[in-house]
């Protein structure tokens, strides 16, 4: 486990502060890109950058319209969906691109860097990493997501009462799908940053032939696939979830 | 070794949350503003597009029945000034008709009725000359009834003389 480095460490409030700032770093990323399409907004004819984004937008919009019963609802989710969806996207790919760590002998401890936990990191402490390759966060955005998804059900609460008395099993789901729902996200990074480290700890030969180099090539590109269809499965269940309890406005719009 | 960091899980949401705001305050918003302005705008190119294109229609009709409408009076003008004009010709034949036989039928009556007191006149004084005649050939006085009877008599000779 490499040594992050964390605030109240010994509480049971930890926070990973690597994360909080890949999250910012991403959130700003994704900022700096809408500020830059919308420099030269044209009605009449977009071009460049704004095309990418109203593109994306567009996606986005059609992903909840397959999923959400109204238009009501879908253009009330449009800013969310997107902004998760490019923000998600940012992170998965963050990791990809680099992940940076320093080799720190000294403990810190108000950083919660401890000579234990610099020993089992063999003195690696990672600044520059996914923010989703942390359960954590993952589960945090699920959660958020599961909120929501209740919250829209509860406007309606004879409807939301009734669609539980009908399908009693789907209690059981209102617990597993925020787990899974995180758990898939974060285990889908995870697991593509754990391998490329694991990847490039294979030995060089002779002191100038990387063996790992055709493998990391490969998983990388693998990994560049699985963050972008992760940041759209995400997505998509977030939409999917809301719209699933979304009984209001279906009424006017079909 | 602790996986879940409680910490961690509830700043991130946070976070998420604020930087959510942040880029649909300053990011999203303009975008969606513009999108939402490009959809009135296109909405509104077409509705008008189909009512131009319906008001096209619609004075085209306008245009074709007055056109129609026009052909069909100037027919109906032409029908009416060709049967007056008939009729006219008709009443002018007529009149001309008329008026050259009553001038006819006048100046025959008026020759007859000259012709008739020229007779008499002519009858009157023969009548009178021939009695004054036989009076003076007979020498002899007649009687008064006899006079007559001889004036009747020539009258009637001449009469059917002249007829």
């Amino acid at each position: 486990m490499p040594a992050f480095p964390y605030l109240f460490s010994n509480s049971i409030f930890r926070i990973n502060l690597v994360t909080i700032a890949m999250m910012i770093l991403a959130g700003l990323v994704v900022l700096i890109v809408l500020r830059l399409s919308i420099r030269k907004l044209d009605m009449r004819n977009p071009r460049g950058l704004q095309n990418l984004i109203e593109w994306a937008i567009d996606f986005t919009a059609n992903m909840a319209r397959d999923t959400m019963p109204s238009e009501q609802v879908v253009q009330w989710i449009l800013p969310l969906a997107f902004t998760m969806m490019a923000f998600l996207f940012v992170s998965n790919w963050l990791g990809l691109i680099a992940t940076i760590a320093i080799h720190q002998q000294q403990p810190i401890p108000w950083l919660g860097i401890t000579a234990q936990s610099l020993a089992m990191a063999h003195g690696e402490v990672p600044l520059f990493d996914s923010p989703t390759a942390n359960m954590s966060m993952t589960l945090g955005m699920a959660l958020m997501v599961w909120v929501l998804s209740h919250a829209t059900g509860l406007r309606r609460p004879k409807q939301y009462l009734w669609h539980f008395v009908k399908n009693p099993l789907g209690i059981m789901e209102e617990f597993t799908n925020p787990l899974t729902h995180g758990m898939r996200l974060f285990g889908n990074i995870f697991a593509g940053e754990a391998l490329a480290g694991a990847i490039l700890t294979m030995p060089i030969l002779f002191g100038v032939v990387p063996t790992g180099f055709p493998f990391l090539l490969v998983w990388l590109l693998y990994s560049g696939f699985v963050s972008t269809i992760q940041a759209y499965i995400f997505t998509i269940l977030m939409t999917l979830y809301v719209g699933q309890k979304s009984f209001h406005g279906g009424v006017h719009h079909s | 070794m602790q996986v879940f960091e409680l910490g961690t899980f509830l700043v991130s949401i946070v976070t998420f949350l604020i930087m959510f705001l942040i880029i649909r305050r300053y990011g999203f918003g303009p975008m969606a503003k513009m999108l939402e302005k490009r959809r009135l705008y296109v909405e509104t190119q077409i509705t008008d597009a189909e009512q131009n294109r319906l008001q096209a229609e619609r004075f085209l009709t306008e245009q074709q029945q007055l056109l129609e409408s026009a052909r069909h009076q100037a027919k109906e003008l032409l029908d009416t000034a060709r049967v007056r004009a008939d009729e006219l010709a008709r009443d002018i034949l007529s009149d001309a008709q008329t008026e050259s036989r009553r001038l006819l039928e006048e100046n025959r009556q008026l020759i007859e009725r000259e012709r008739a007191e020229v007779l008499n006149g002519v009858m009157t004084s023969v009548s009178a000359l021939t009695v004054e005649l036989s009076e003076k050939l007979l020498r002899r006085n007649l009687s008064h009834e006899a006079h007559q009877e001889m004036v009747r008599e020539a009258e009637k000779l001449l009469g059917e003389l002249i007829c």
